[in-house]
């Protein structure tokens, strides 16, 4: 019984981690599109530039993101 | 004969079906049936399984392929290329003017773009491999034609995910090497030891303290390497299994006639991940590529 309810509070930890990890991915790379899409507007000129500077913070973000994802499925998977 | 059919019938129908087993079962490896078994060398069992398979062919199919098309155009002794060397030129020009040359510099370009290309060649025929559905077709050639019994070669063969860089172990290995590139790359630009010198960003005393920092990065970016290509692809591959067993839960919970109606929308919507998925494959090969690069280039680059 007191097993089973500690099992309970490691999935439910591991699916609340999953929902922050989300909303703070979501919140980073939406500023990040943010601020790509104003320098555009701003420069069409300058928007390969703009856009190849924030492929690696996007990718970083992203995998930062996948890696929280990856820990996470870890706690459910591993008792 | 009739009988036992009758009897794995009602057993397959008593046991349900268990989504999670069956998702699992789709995008793992399967080391427990390996392809061709081999006897363990110190300890390390080094039986062929579904993804040493698959790294082997994706690797033979795009070494025969390029080394071909290559070949054809030194042979030709013609400047412009022709059919698929355009194609190819098209793409080694996006990674050695596009990743390789912002990040690694004019000195060292053409030390570090073979390797470059390797990886995202490699990296984007394992990740497209796994969408294609060559496993599922030959698995229904043989539930259809060939039946072959349980433990065959063709069984295994087909049981399993067929991305090899879904498991990490296949990541891992890439990582290594994005690890040592990385590292010989310092030591040919600045020397053998002032490679490792320039852990110490500056002359400051207070410099000292960022050393455990830097090292401590060295060794997270081939761990977060391998992690985001892993997790990425099985990710995907996960996805898609879930909203296609929505059919047969419903099913099960149900009645047929409920699993095939949420079968529409259910096919609709893992196409359209499918689509997504395909992005993401080509995305994760540009991502492995260029973080690779710039972590060369900030060894070479290593003045702050």
């Amino acid at each position: 019984m007191q097993e089973a309810l500690n099992m309970s509070w490691a999935y439910a930890g591991a699916g609340i981690g999953l929902g922050l990890v989300v909303v703070g991915a979501g919140l980073g790379i939406g500023k990040l599109a943010a601020g790509v899409a104003e320098g555009v507007a701003r420069q069409p000129s300058a928007a390969g530039q703009i856009s190849g500077a924030t492929n690696l913070p996007l990718f970083l973000l992203e995998g930062v993101a996948i890696l929280a994802e990856v820990f996470c499925l870890l706690i459910v998977l591993l008792k | 004969m009739q009988e036992h059919a009758a009897t794995q019938a009602s057993e397959a129908a008593h046991k349900g079906f268990n989504a999670g087993e069956v998702i699992i079962g789709h995008v793992s490896n399967g080391t427990e049936h390996p392809l061709i078994h081999l006897p363990p060398v110190f300890g390390i069992d080094m039986s062929v399984t579904k993804h040493v398979f698959m790294v082997w062919l994706v690797s033979i199919t795009i070494c025969v392929v390029i080394t071909a098309i290559v070949s054809r155009y030194v042979a030709s002794k013609r400047l412009l290329p022709v059919g698929a060397e355009n194609g190819l030129e098209i793409i080694v020009e996006f990674i050695r003017d596009g990743i390789a040359r912002p990040n690694v510099g004019g000195k060292w370009l053409m030390t570090w773009t073979p390797l470059l290309l390797t990886f995202f060649f490699f990296i984007l025929g394992a990740n497209a491999v796994g969408l294609l559905p060559i496993f599922d077709v030959l698995g229904l050639i043989d539930h259809y034609f060939i039946r072959a019994p349980e433990h065959s070669f063709l069984k295994n063969l087909i049981h399993g995910s067929s991305t090899a860089t879904g498991n990490y172990n296949v990541t891992a290995g890439l990582a290594v090497i994005s690890f040592f590139a990385i590292a010989i790359a310092g030591m040919k630009a600045h020397g053998f030891v002032k490679h490792w010198g320039n852990l110490k960003p500056g002359d400051h005393w207070a410099h000292w303290a960022l050393v455990p920092l830097e090292i401590t990065s060295m060794l997270v970016r081939p761990f977060a390497l391998t992690m985001r290509l892993a997790a990425n692809m099985t990710g995907g591959h996960i996805a898609i299994l879930a909203i296609l067993s929505f059919v047969f839960i419903f099913a099960e919970a149900h009645s047929p006639m409920l699993g095939i109606g949420i079968g529409i929308p259910s096919t609709i919507l893992s196409a359209a991940i499918s689509g997504l998925e395909i992005i993401v494959v080509m995305v994760q090969a540009y991502v492995f590529t260029l973080l690779t690069a710039v972590f060369i280039g900030m060894a070479i680059h290593a003045h702050h």
